[in-house]
């Protein structure tokens, strides 16, 4: 997790599965991104907690409080949760996506954080920028154009 | 002994598995050269255990695009089989096969995607299909899933799939040489731990 405040681009390369998650406070030029792996972390007690939803999410909303970040103010936005290969078999491995998406948005929900945008699914891999500046989360993909969430 | 981290692997450890990555190898080698009708030669396989980054700092960058087949392996020896393969070693195989060149993953058809998943696919089955034989056990593999994408985009999927027990990867990655040009292509095994466990167990507990 990446945390910057007035000035300064936070971006994470490629998320595939994976979700990245920005939180903006713009009363004072605050700027998040989290970028997770995998839903819930169960019992991983030992692990790096920024791998998960639930931890990762705990864990930014905490770093935000630290540096001044107030809650109803913060603006999320989210991208990522691709299904990069398409597989034919029944086990669980082609969906972690899927699955990080639902995870996150009812984080998020427990949490009374709206998530304002969102660029998220489908079967591409995007790279995620948020200004702190103006709290602007740019998405760049391959063979797409840029858009702005 | 049994290792419940990649980490914690030792050299004996390692070495082992460098040996089965390179009967594998071999066997891919060969069976990729009697489809192409051309010399293929495979590296000897480096073993590495890497964090995600670390992982894709190894492969190129993470915006790099990179075309990629994925298969999974069940039974005596579960995890992923990925094969990375970058546009100079997708030309080299369409040369062959179908007499052609394309200059961008984008001009892909039906027939290109096919040409380069079986090929993919081939390399995967025969390197397992080798090691199954060498340490008689069993293993299946999925239908092949294809996918062209960023390399970071790729790798999550691995990186995903043992998230739960380990901060690591462990990559058995060997390159590709055909017709005496090198070119740009990846062959990763992935075992999990278990797997792992299960390998050291038939294949060094014997002998020592």
């Amino acid at each position: 997790m990446k945390i910057t405040r007035r000035e300064g681009v936070l971006i994470t390369y490629a998320l595939g599965s994976c979700i990245g998650i920005s939180l903006y406070d713009p009363a004072i030029k605050l700027a998040a991104l989290l970028h997770i792996m995998l839903p819930e972390a169960g019992n991983m007690s030992d692990m790096n907690v920024f791998k998960f939803a639930d931890t990762g999410i705990q864990e930014m909303l905490r770093k935000m409080a630290a540096f001044g970040g107030v809650k109803r103010r913060y603006q999320c936005k989210i991208a990522g949760g691709a299904k990069m290969f398409d597989m034919k078999s029944a086990g669980g491995i082609g969906n972690i996506g899927e699955r990080n998406i639902r995870s996150v948005e009812a984080i998020m929900r427990a949490e009374q954080i709206r998530i304002l945008k969102k660029d998220v699914g489908l079967n591409y891999a995007r790279t995620m920028l948020i200004d702190a500046e103006d709290g602007a989360v740019k998405i760049r993909t391959a063979g797409r154009s840029e858009i702005i969430l | 002994m049994k290792f419940t981290r990649y980490e914690d692997m030792d050299d004996t450890a390692k070495d082992m598995m460098r040996e089965i990555g390179s009967i594998g190898t071999g066997n891919a080698a060969t069976a990729l050269s009697s489809l192409l009708k051309i010399g293929v030669e495979m590296t000897v396989p480096n073993v590495e255990i890497l964090g995600f980054n670390e992982a894709v700092d190894l492969l190129g960058h993470p915006e790099d695009m990179v075309s990629g087949v994925l298969v999974e392996m069940t039974g005596d020896v579960s995890g992923v089989m990925l094969f990375l393969m970058k546009m100079d070693f997708i030309n080299e195989v369409l040369g062959c096969v179908l007499q052609e060149r394309i200059d961008g993953y984008e001009q892909m058809g039906e027939m290109e995607v096919s040409a380069a998943t079986e090929v993919g696919n081939i390399i995967i089955s025969s390197y397992i299909l080798s090691l199954s034989k060498l340490a008689d056990m069993e293993i299946s593999l999925s239908v092949p899933a294809f996918s062209v994408n960023m390399l970071g985009g790729i790798m999550t999927v691995p990186m995903a799939e043992f998230g739960y027990v380990s901060d690591k990867l462990m990559m058995i990655t060997g390159k590709c040489i055909i017709g005496g040009r090198n070119v740009d292509s990846n062959l990763l095994m992935l075992p999990d731990i278990q797997s792992l466990n299960y390998l050291m167990d038939r294949l060094v507990t014997p002998y020592e």
